[in-house]
C-alpha cells in the first residue's frame, strides 16, 4: 500500500478574500493623533467556516505523532495522552490568571507543588522550579545560577569557561554563551567523554561541564562518577541536560550521578505535546549548592496552604513572566500520576528495549558506530550510501514517502552522514517492525527514486537554499515581490 | 501500568528474544552499580478514571475567573476565544508534531507560522517577524541582545514603570554579557517617560538600545513614545506592544521602532495560570540575520509549487552553536497557531471593535471609581485603552483586594515588586476592563471599592 499525504491547493489565508479598502478603525476618545492607527489592520475578513476549512486543510498536510511514527532522535516523540488534553481544558485549569490571589489558586499551586516533589525524586536533586518555558530556557537559567554562585564565591572573574562534549546539543553552547561564558568542546572517544581529555581540560577556569547522559550517540556515559569527581575536584559544577532522561527513569538519576543542576524537558520524558515546535516546559532541579539561586517565586507549603515564596535573597529573579507553563505542568502531572513508581521504571525499560531492538534490525542495513548496547536512541552512518550516489538526506526524504517521519539527520556531527533514531516506549513491536520494513524499502530503492523523494507528500523536495538566499518571510514580502514582477520594465530612452 | 505502553501477550518476550537476552536488566549493564538507585518513592500508578478524579479534585480547589467579576488583566488577558480556535489547536496533526525539521512533511505548520509571522508584521509595522518566542518578557530579553549585536554600548534603557517581572527578566538577559540596565524616570502626574533623561543618556554615547511599552506598565499611553526615535538616531528602539491595542494604534514601525515585541496570549490562548504564553518578535530587515529564533520562509519545491521551510538557519544554535543569535530551539508554534486563528476568526473589524468596547468599559469604570475619596482612579492623567492604574491614598493594596474578593470581585493586581528588600512603591493596582464585565459588575466594583477604602485599618 502506498502512502499519500493530502495535497490541497490551498491558497494563503489572505488570498481567500479580495483585499478591501481599509478605512481607519474607530477613534477611541483620548488617544493622541500621533498614536492613532490611520489605516485598519491589513488582514482578510473571512467567515469562521472559511478559516476553519483553511486550517483543517493545512493540518492534513502535517505529520504528527497521532498520524505517524516519529523516530526523531533526541526528541522522544512518545504518545501524548488524550486524558491530559481533557484535563488541561477544564475551567479550573485554563481559566486561571497568574495574578489571582493565592487563596483562589490553591489547586493550581498544589499541582505544581506535587509535580515538583515527583521531579525531585526523579532527578534526585532536592529543589525544583517549573518556571522555565523549555529545555534551552532551563539550561540558560541554570547557567545564570552557576554564574551567580561563582560571583558569590568571588570566583566569577576566574571561572569563565564552560566545557562540553562534542556530542552536545547546540543549545548547550548557545545557552552558555548567552550566560556570558566561553565554551570549549571536549573531543569524544568512542562516542563518550574521553576522561583523559576532560582531566586535561578542567582547570580553575572551569565554571561548568554540561553533559547529556545518555548522550546524543545513545550511549550511557559509564564513567559518569569519575567525570563528576574530576569536575568537582577542579571546583567546577556539573550540569545535566535532561533531554535524554527517558532512558534512565528509575534506574539512576542526576543526583546519584553527581550532577549539581539539571534541566528536564516535560515535552519529552513527560509526554506533553510539542505543538509543532512548542510549547515546551522546562524543569530546573538543583542540588544544595545551587538551589538558593533558583528563580523566584518558589511554590511552598505552609501548614495546609500553598503559597508563592519570593523571599529567596540569592535567587537570580525571574526568567519568564508568570510562574511557568502551568498548562503543561498539569499534563505532566497526569502522566506521572498514571505511571507511578512501576510505570515510570517501565517507561525506561521499554524505551531502551525498543531502541536496542530497532538498532539490531537496522544495523543490518547501515553501519552502527561505537559499542552495540544503546539506551533511548542509536546512530547509523549513511556514509556507505554515497557509493550509490545518495546521501542520508535522500534516505530521510524517502522515508517520508512511507508515511513515517524521518530520523534526526546530520547530528551529532562526529558520525559521518549520521541518522539518529529513537522510537520510545509507546510504539508497539508491530510499529517497530513496520518501520524496519519501511526502512528496508527505502534503503533498497533506486538512487533515482531516493534523490527524487519525497513524491507522496503535499510538496516535493524544497529549495531551502533559495529560501535563505532571497528571504520571503511574510505576506508583505510576497506583495513586494509581486509588485516588482508586475511593474513595467523601464524602457531605455533612444540614444 | 498505563495502557499507553503496549503490552500484547508475548510482545516483550519477542523483543527480548530477538536480542538474545532474558531481561531488560541486561540493557542497563552499562550503568555502574554505584550509580544505581532503589525506589523512586513516587507512589503507585493509577487508572485513567482515578487520575481524572484526583486531578479534578485538585482543580476544584481553584476558583476560576468566571466565578468572579473579573478586573484582572495586564499583559496576560482573560479574553474569550471562539470555540473554533481550540477546535483547530486540538487537531493531533498540529499539537502532536515536532519542530518542522522535515519541511515536506510539515507544510501545514510551516504555512501557519508564515501566516502568523505575516500577521505580526502587519500589526507591528516591522519588515519581518520570527515564528514566536516563549513569552513577551523573554521576547524583550532577546530584543535587548539583538540591540547589542547591532549597536555598540554598555547601557540599555527601560521605563521605570515597566512591570517588575519584565525588569527582572531583562536584568537576567543583560547579566550574561555584562550589560547594564538604566531606568528612565517617568512624570508623576502623567506617567510619561522623561525624554530629557533619554536624550542626556543617549548623548553620553554608551546606550545600545532603548525600550518603551505601548500601553505602558501602568496601562496608559505615552505620547512621548512616537518621538523617541528622533532622539535616539542610530540607537535602536524596541517597542513592547499589545497586539489588540495595535488594531487601533499606529504600528510602531511607522514611528521608527527597530524591534517590536509583545505578549500574544490574549489572542486565543487561555491564561492557564500563566502559561503557555506567546512571545511576539519582529524587526527591521537590516537586522534579519541578527534575529533570534525560528523563522519560516517561502520557497518552491522542485516542481515550482509554493512551499515553506525554516530559513536563515545559520543564525541558530544547531548550526552556529556558541555563536548563535540565541539558544532558542523550542518556540511556541501551537500558540502562534491559536493567535492567527483567533485573529482571523474575529477579523480586523472585530478586533478593533473589541478594543473599542473594552476602552469604553474602562472609561465607565474609571469614572465610577474616580469619585471615591481615597482612591486615585485613574492615577495618571494620560490616555488609556482597556487598562489603567489606580492608587490607594490610604491602606494597602493587598487588604483592598482581599475585601473585594470576598464580594466575588477580582479587583486587579498590585504593581509592586513582591520580593522582600524591593524598593517600596505606592499602593497601586492595575485594573482591566475585561470582556466578561458589564455595567452591573462595574457598579458592583465601585460600590465594593468605596466600602473597602472606607474600611481601611480595620481587620479585613
Amino acid at each position: 500500500m502506498t502512502f499519500r499525504q493530502a495535497r490541497w491547493d490551498e491558497p494563503n489565508l489572505w488570498d481567500l478574500a479580495p483585499e478591501r479598502s481599509r478605512e481607519a478603525p474607530p477613534t477611541i476618545p483620548g488617544v493622541p493623533e500621533s498614536m492613532r492607527r490611520k489605516e485598519a489592520l491589513r488582514w482578510p475578513e473571512l467567515s469562521e467556516l472559511e478559516v476553519v476549512r483553511h486550517y483543517t486543510r493545512l493540518s492534513q498536510m502535517n505529520f504528527g505523532i497521532d498520524t505517524s511514527a516519529y523516530p526523531l532522535g533526541s526528541c522522544t516523540m512518545k504518545y501524548n495522552p488524550k486524558v491530559s488534553e481533557l484535563l488541561a481544558r477544564r475551567k479550573g485549569a485554563a481559566e486561571m490568571h497568574p495574578d489571582q490571589p493565592e487563596a483562589t489558586a490553591q489547586g493550581a499551586l498544589e499541582i505544581v507543588w506535587r509535580l515538583e516533589r515527583i521531579l525531585q525524586k526523579v532527578t534526585g536533586l532536592p529543589e525544583v522550579s517549573l518556571q522555565a518555558a523549555a529545555g534551552a530556557h532551563g539550561e540558560y537559567a541554570a547557567l545564570l545560577m552557576v554564574r551567580a554562585y561563582f560571583r558569590d564565591r568571588g570566583e566569577l572573574a576566574q571561572r569563565t569557561e564552560v566545557l562540553l562534549p562534542d556530542t552536545a546539543h547546540g543549545t548547550n553552547p548557545a545557552s552558555a554563551a548567552m550566560a556570558g561564558f566561553t565554551t570549549r568542546e571536549i573531543a569524544s572517544k568512542e562516542g563518550c567523554v574521553d576522561l583523559a581529555a576532560l582531566r586535561a581540560a578542567v582547570s580553575d577556569r572551569t565554571a561548568c561541564f554540561m553533559l547529556t547522559n545518555p548522550n546524543t550517540a545513545g550511549l550511557f556515559e559509564s564513567d559518569i562518577l569519575e567525570i563528576a569527581e574530576t569536575v568537582h575536584a577542579a571546583g567546577g559544577t556539573l550540569y545535566y541536560d535532561g533531554a535524554n532522561l527517558n532512558a534512565i527513569l528509575g534506574i539512576t538519576h542526576p543526583g546519584r550521578m553527581g550532577f549539581d543542576v539539571a534541566h528536564l524537558n516535560l515535552h519529552k520524558t513527560f509526554a506533553t505535546p510539542h505543538g509543532g515546535g512548542g510549547p515546551g516546559a522546562g524543569v530546573l532541579a538543583a542540588g544544595e549548592k545551587l538551589a538558593p539561586y533558583l528563580p523566584v517565586p518558589r511554590v511552598v507549603k505552609v501548614g495546609r496552604k500553598f503559597r508563592l515564596d519570593y523571599d529567596r535573597p540569592k535567587s537570580i529573579g525571574k526568567i519568564k513572566s508568570a510562574y511557568g507553563n502551568f498548562g503543561l505542568d498539569l499534563r505532566a502531572y497526569a502522566f506521572a500520576l498514571s505511571h507511578g513508581e512501576e510505570g515510570l521504571k517501565h517507561v525506561a525499560r521499554r524505551a531502551v528495549l525498543n531502541s536496542n531492538y530497532l538498532a539490531q534490525k537496522l544495523g543490518a542495513y547501515l553501519p552502527r558506530p561505537f559499542r552495540p548496547l544503546v539506551k533511548h536512541e542509536f546512530l547509523l552512518s549513511g556514509a556507505p550510501l554515497k557509493e550509490r550516489g545518495v546521501r542520508t538526506l535522500d534516505l530521510a526524504k524517502r522515508l517520508l514517502d512511507e508515511g513515517v517521519h524521518a530520523p534526526t539527520v546530520y547530528f551529532p556531527s562526529l558520525v559521518e552522514e549520521s541518522l539518529m533514531i529513537e522510537l520510545p516506549e509507546t510504539e508497539s513491536k508491530r510499529e517497530l517492525d513496520a518501520f524496519v520494513a519501511a526502512f528496508d524499502r527505502a534503503v533498497h530503492d533506486t538512487p533515482e527514486h531516493l534523490r527524487d523523494a519525497p513524491r507522496n507528500l503535499a510538496v516535493r523536495r524544497i529549495d531551502e537554499v533559495r529560501a535563505a538566499r532571497e528571504p520571503l518571510l511574510s505576506w508583505k514580502d510576497l506583495r513586494a515581490r509581486t509588485a516588482k514582477v508586475e511593474a513595467p520594465t523601464p524602457v531605455a530612452p533612444p540614444p | 501500568m498505563p495502557r499507553w505502553i503496549p503490552d500484547e501477550p508475548g510482545e516483550e518476550a519477542a523483543l527480548l528474544d530477538a536480542l538474545g537476552i532474558r531481561s531488560t536488566d541486561e540493557l542497563f549493564a552499562d550503568v555502574p552499580k554505584k550509580a544505581r538507585i532503589g525506589r523512586l518513592g513516587v507512589g503507585a500508578g493509577r487508572e485513567e478514571p482515578q487520575v481524572v478524579a484526583e486531578i479534578d479534585k485538585l482543580l476544584d480547589r481553584n476558583k476560576p475567573l468566571s466565578k468572579f467579576a473579573n478586573f484582572l488583566g495586564g499583559r496576560i488577558a482573560a479574553r474569550y476565544a471562539p470555540a473554533a480556535v481550540d477546535a483547530i489547536v486540538a487537531r493531533g496533526e498540529f499539537y502532536t508534531a515536532y519542530t518542522p525539521y522535515q519541511p515536506e512533511a510539515s507544510q501545514g505548520m510551516l504555512r501557519t507560522l508564515f501566516e502568523f509571522q505575516s500577521l505580526w508584521v502587519e500589526l507591528s509595522g516591522m519588515d519581518l517577524a520570527n515564528a514566536s518566542l516563549y513569552d513577551g518578557a523573554t521576547a524583550s530579553g532577546e530584543a535587548l541582545l539583538l540591540c547589542r549585536r547591532v549597536h555598540e554600548g554598555r547601557r540599555f534603557l527601560i521605563p521605570a514603570s515597566l512591570p517588575w517581572e519584565e525588569k527582572s527578566v531583562l536584568a537576567n538577559y543583560a547579566s550574561g554579557p555584562g550589560l547594564e540596565i538604566g531606568e528612565i524616570p517617568y512624570d508623576e502626574r502623567t506617567g510619561r517617560l522623561d525624554l530629557g533623561f533619554v536624550r542626556a543618556e543617549v548623548g553620553k554615547g554608551d546606550v545600545f538600545g532603548v525600550l518603551a511599552d505601548v500601553p505602558n506598565g501602568f496601562g496608559h499611553l505615552d505620547e512621548g513614545v512616537p518621538e523617541l526615535k528622533s532622539i535616539l538616531g542610530e540607537v535602536p528602539l524596541v517597542v513592547v506592544a499589545d497586539p489588540l491595542a495595535l488594531t487601533v494604534l499606529e504600528p510602531p514601525g511607522n514611528y521608527g521602532a527597530d524591534v517590536v515585541v509583545g505578549e500574544g496570549q490574549g489572542f486565543g490562548i487561555a491564561p492557564s495560570f500563566g502559561g503557555p504564553l506567546l512571545g511576539l518578535f519582529g524587526c527591521r530587515k537590516e537586522h534579519a540575520r541578527s534575529a533570534p529564533g525560528r523563522i519560516v520562509g517561502a520557497s518552491v519545491d522542485v516542481d515550482g509549487s509554493p512551499a515553506f521551510a525554516l530559513t536563515l538557519q545559520t543564525r541558530e544554535q544547531h548550526i552556529r552553536r556558541s555563536r548563535a543569535t540565541s539558544n532558542i530551539c523550542t518556540n511556541q508554534s501551537l500558540m502562534a497557531l491559536a493567535f492567527v486563528v483567533y485573529a482571523s476568526v474575529v477579523g480586523p473589524r472585530g478586533l478593533a471593535a473589541l478594543q473599542t468596547s473594552l476602552a469604553e468599559k474602562a472609561r465607565t469604570l474609571a469614572s465610577a471609581l474616580g469619585s471615591i475619596d481615597g482612591l486615585a482612579a485613574p492615577r495618571f492623567e494620560a490616555p488609556y485603552l482597556g487598562d489603567f492604574t489606580i492608587e490607594l491614598q490610604r491602606g494597602d493594596a493587598a487588604a483592598f483586594l482581599d475585601r473585594l474578593r470576598r464580594r466575588k470581585i477580582l479587583g486587579g493586581h498590585p504593581l509592586r515588586d513582591p520580593r522582600p528588600g524591593a524598593v517600596p512603591s505606592p499602593e497601586r493596582l492595575l485594573v482591566s476592563a475585561t470582556e466578561a464585565v458589564g455595567e452591573r459588575e462595574i457598579l458592583k466594583y465601585a460600590k465594593a471599592a468605596r466600602a473597602a477604602v472606607d474600611a481601611r485599618g480595620g481587620a479585613p
